[in-house]
């Protein structure tokens, strides 16, 4: 204890004297040098209006592009996030991920793709984000209180994939994308094409992506003190599989732009097959370490569909936008039937399900936003609408939530006031209206119930019709300042979330993690208020950042381990029920890059986050997933060599302090040293330039334990060494 | 330059302020299941009569607050796993059940204990399959912290 305390009083010190040392920094005079990027055209348009957005936005923003997401690639969108300080995520396989912000994840964080916000199923940690990395052009990642944007859900801040910037007059090319990777010989291609004559324009991608089971640096695995051997490292049965199809198309003009869009992600990918159910069977190891490829059960079936329409037109001072979309996300979760509770030992043959559907999501989104934008003098206003209603249906012979239909609408108004060049002032408030229908669900099987000595066989109620209706009124103000070099910036914001139906009505069993977990139907909306700042230092040579935010929650949804058991459909095992808790966190990430030479710098990424529960039962613990403090230490060289375009090699070690701040059921994990290597070019080619990156993850191989994973739990070193090669192939045709 | 001082100083402000902590003492240790004492029943391999009552037998105990218990008999005619114990019983060849017998149930401790001698009566059915089963013993502590044992029993 002393110890952690001695750790705590040091990272305090080491965030003041970063605080006393900006502000020594920040009395030199500023020159008036930018620092220059070299990049596409296209892209340099991006950087631009990326350097604009944070100046005048008073929440912190992070924007990377594509080709931050080429050089860093992970098995998925998020996990080529990660290089970024605060943004961390909670990995499922090598396949899957969602994104975790300054430790919030979940329904706390949204995602926003093409305008329309991503409705799968966020509240599963074993859920992955169903979006295709390489139809991702810009990412812009908000680390804070979203609401008075998004609405309910964006409490701790929003991944908002931008659309791709629309094709050059009278053109037609595409482009082909080819990655392997070595730790779970995965394949993955791409190709995109597309087209646009005066106005109009399509652009369309089909990726492919098949990969095996992924290795880990130990021969052993326990899962819940039992040991599991694992054959030539590999993790059994994590294989997988994924097709995409998007397709965008339009008319572009001067006064009017709409444009539609298309997009179906389809994976398939399997679980660890000793870490799944409620009684992982003795897994058939000759069956399953036949292949490595092949998907077996337990295994998970993704579809996420997703249409929509964006239309802007200018009319006098304003600019019009709306926006109507639909989505659908099924999924489907494969296992053998294992009977718990009082279910019959033996499948029934007359059951709705068949024997090895777990489980069954059916979500279906309408949504419809407009928002008007306009200058009043030196202020531009933003007013704007939206309405969702989505309707789920659930399948499978197990149950954890039940079906519901939920409706949601909000108005907003939004306004920032340029006072001069240097400050801008930023103010939105918003207000909410959320409805959920959750309906009744009864056991198929009966269990026995005693009552006055008797004992009876009854269906027991897994949930009640229940209908909830939530209203908030959220608002947020900010200001920025940026004389010259530096610029500065404060936030202070509200933020809201509509509990969810697993929050308010699950009763059942999560058959990853060996627990029973309950509703609570009584739950507030949950509120958060967050102070955010902002300072950044650019000049020719060097560059700094610090984003410190302080966060309280006065009834943050947790879902707390009880000291009980479940008996019945929980077949004895613990039972974890939601409550509400007040929340106080606070923490701040760190980014600097000093230029030796023109071709050679050195960067350090570092974040911090505390948190701490200040009621309720876990008085004084922290919050489950919280990332450890972390640095990451980067060498970048980037030589000029004549027959290659921007060549560069850069090393990276990531060192992760231990996590002793847990809460139950988690463990305390030990700190880790994990470096990265990475290096391409692009290839002069004719028009096109061909451009080819290789990167070397876990380079020493290094068995370390991630505390935000999915299989933390079942202590699960993360995967082992990976070379990954990517290519990316553009090419034209002149007309 | 003054506004920026000002700002600066809201900054150091703000996070002095959020360095102050009364942390208190929190319970991170994992509640102890004690098979090891003479008279604890049932332990790995231990085998159990058809048509008769045992009695279960084991002490529990915690650094701050023992929890609740359940305990849970099942069928392992299909050779699962959850065994937490190093050494393995023999066992029969694997089987369709017809009626395994199924038993879960759980225990409430007394409040405010650190260490508790559970005991329970259970009955086995005579007409349940005989073979191998499953016996678990699932023990928390009132923060939530749970342990588990597995073992393998086989009802004659």
């Amino acid at each position: 204890m002393k110890n952690a305390l001695s750790i705590y009083w040091k990272y305090c010190f080491l965030l003041i004297s970063l605080l006393v040392a900006t502000e020594a920094v920040s009395q030199n005079k500023p020159s008036d040098k930018k620092p220059e990027i070299k990049e596409l055209d296209e892209v340099l348009i991006n950087g631009n209006s990326a350097e604009k957005r944070k100046k005048e936005a008073s929440l912190n923003v992070e924007t990377v592009n594509s080709s931050f997401i080429q050089r860093n690639l992970g098995g998925s969108l998020m996990q080529s996030l990660q290089k970024l300080p605060g943004v961390k995520t909670i990995s499922i396989g090598s396949g899957g991920s969602k994104p975790l912000i300054r430790g919030l994840s979940f329904n706390q964080v949204i995602v926003v793709e093409n305008g329309l916000k991503h409705e799968g199923q966020q509240w599963g940690a074993d859920h992955g984000l169903e979006i295709d990395q390489y139809a991702v052009n810009r990412v812009e990642i908000i680390k804070g209180p979203s609401s008075f944007i998004y609405g309910s859900d964006a409490v701790g801040g929003a991944v908002n994939i931008k659309p791709l910037p629309l094709p050059t007059r009278n053109s037609f090319g595409g482009s082909v994308d080819l990655t392997g990777k070595s730790n779970n010989a995965q394949f993955g291609s791409s190709i995109n094409l597309f087209g646009r004559n005066e106005n109009w324009f399509f652009d369309s991608r089909v990726t492919t992506m098949d990969y095996g089971d992924y290795r880990v640096p130990t021969d052993v695995v326990h899962v819940y003190s039992y040991a599991v051997p694992l054959y030539k490292n590999h993790l059994r049965n994590t294989a997988g599989r994924e097709l995409d199809f998007h397709l965008s198309s339009g008319y572009s003009g001067e006064h009017f732009k709409s444009v539609f869009y298309f997009s179906n992600v389809h994976t398939k990918s399997g679980f660890f097959a000793n870490a799944h159910g409620l009684e992982p069977r003795n897994v058939d190891l000759e069956l399953h370490d036949k292949s490595s490829r092949d998907i077996l059960m337990p295994y998970q079936q993704v579809n996420h569909l997703k249409v929509g329409n964006t239309t802007s037109f200018q009319l006098g001072n304003h600019a019009f936008e709306t926006q109507i979309g639909f989505q659908n996300n099924f999924r489907r979760e494969y296992s053998h039937y294992v009977n718990h509770g009082y279910m019959p030992p033996i499948y029934p043959k007359d059951m709705y399900a068949p024997q090895d559907l777990e489980r069954q999501y059916d979500k279906d989104v309408w949504s419809f936003s407009a928002k008007d934008e306009f200058r009043i003098q030196n202020h531009q206003i933003t007013v704007g609408s939206n309405v969702v209603f989505q309707q789920n249906e659930i399948g499978g012979w197990s149950f954890l939530i039940p079906s519901f239909t939920q409706f949601n609408a909000g108005l907003f108004a939004y306004d920032k006031i340029e006072l001069n060049e240097k400050w801008f002032l930023n103010g939105a408030v918003r207000y909410d209206y959320g409805k959920i229908k959750m309906k009744s669900y009864y056991d198929w099987f009966q269990s026995p119930v005693s009552e006055n000595n008797q004992t009876e066989l009854e269906y027991l109620q897994r949930s009640q019709d229940l209908t909830k209706t939530f209203d908030s009124f959220t608002w947020s103000i900010g200001a920025n300042y940026n004389p010259g070099k530096l610029s500065l910036k404060a936030n202070l914001g509200s933020s809201f979330r509509m509990p969810i139906a697993k929050e308010l009505a699950s009763n059942g069993v999560n058959y990853h993690y060996f627990r029973f977990e309950k509703g609570n139907p009584n739950l507030d909306a949950e509120r958060s208020y967050q102070l955010d700042l902002g300072m950044e230092w650019n000049q020719q040579n060097w560059s700094f950042q610090l984003t410190p935010f302080v966060n309280y929650f006065p009834n943050f949804i947790y879902l707390n381990p009880t000291s009980a058991h479940d008996i019945y459909y929980g077949a004895g095992n613990q039972v974890f029920e939601y409550e509400q808790s007040k929340v106080f966190r606070y923490g701040a990430e760190l980014q600097t890059r000093y230029y030796f030479l023109k071709s050679l710098s050195a960067e350090i990424a570092a974040e911090y986050l505390y948190s701490e529960q200040k009621s309720g039962s876990k008085k004084g613990y922290t919050l489950p997933f919280s990332p450890p403090p972390s640095v990451l230490l980067g060498l970048n060289y980037e030589p000029q060599i004549s027959f290659l375009k921007e060549p560069y090699f850069s090393v990276d070690y990531r060192f992760t302090a231990e996590q002793n701040n847990i809460v139950p059921p988690e463990k305390k994990t030990a700190e880790s040293h994990v470096f990265n290597v990475a290096f391409g070019s692009k290839v002069k080619t004719g028009k096109q330039d061909i451009s080819i990156n290789i990167q070397i993850q876990n380079l020493f191989n290094t068995k370390y334990l991630n505390h935000t994973s999915f299989y933390r739990l079942i202590e699960l070193p993360e995967a082992g060494r990976n070379i990954i090669v990517s290519m990316k192939i553009p090419f034209s045709v002149s007309r | 330059m003054k506004n920026l001082k000002f700002l600066l100083g809201i900054f150091a402000l703000a996070f002095i302020s959020s360095c102050s902590s009364d942390n208190a003492e929190i319970d991170t240790e994992y509640p102890v299941i004690d098979i090891s004492v003479t008279d604890a029943f049932p332990i790995q391999c231990s085998t159990i009569e058809r048509g008769k009552t045992f009695t279960f037998k084991a002490t529990f105990n915690d650094n701050v607050e023992l929890g609740s218990y359940s305990l849970d008999i099942h069928h392992n005619f299909d050779h699962h796993t959850h065994s937490t114990e190093v050494t393995t019983c023999e066992m029969e060849a694997v089987k369709t059940p017809v009626k395994p017998m199924l038993f879960i149930s759980n225990y409430t401790i007394p409040n405010g204990v650190k260490s508790y001698e559970a005991t329970a009566q259970i009955t086995i059915p005579a007409d349940v399959d005989p073979g191998d089963y499953h016996f678990m013993i699932r023990l928390t502590d009132k923060e939530g912290w749970q342990t588990l044992k597995g073992l393998s029993i086989k009802i004659l």
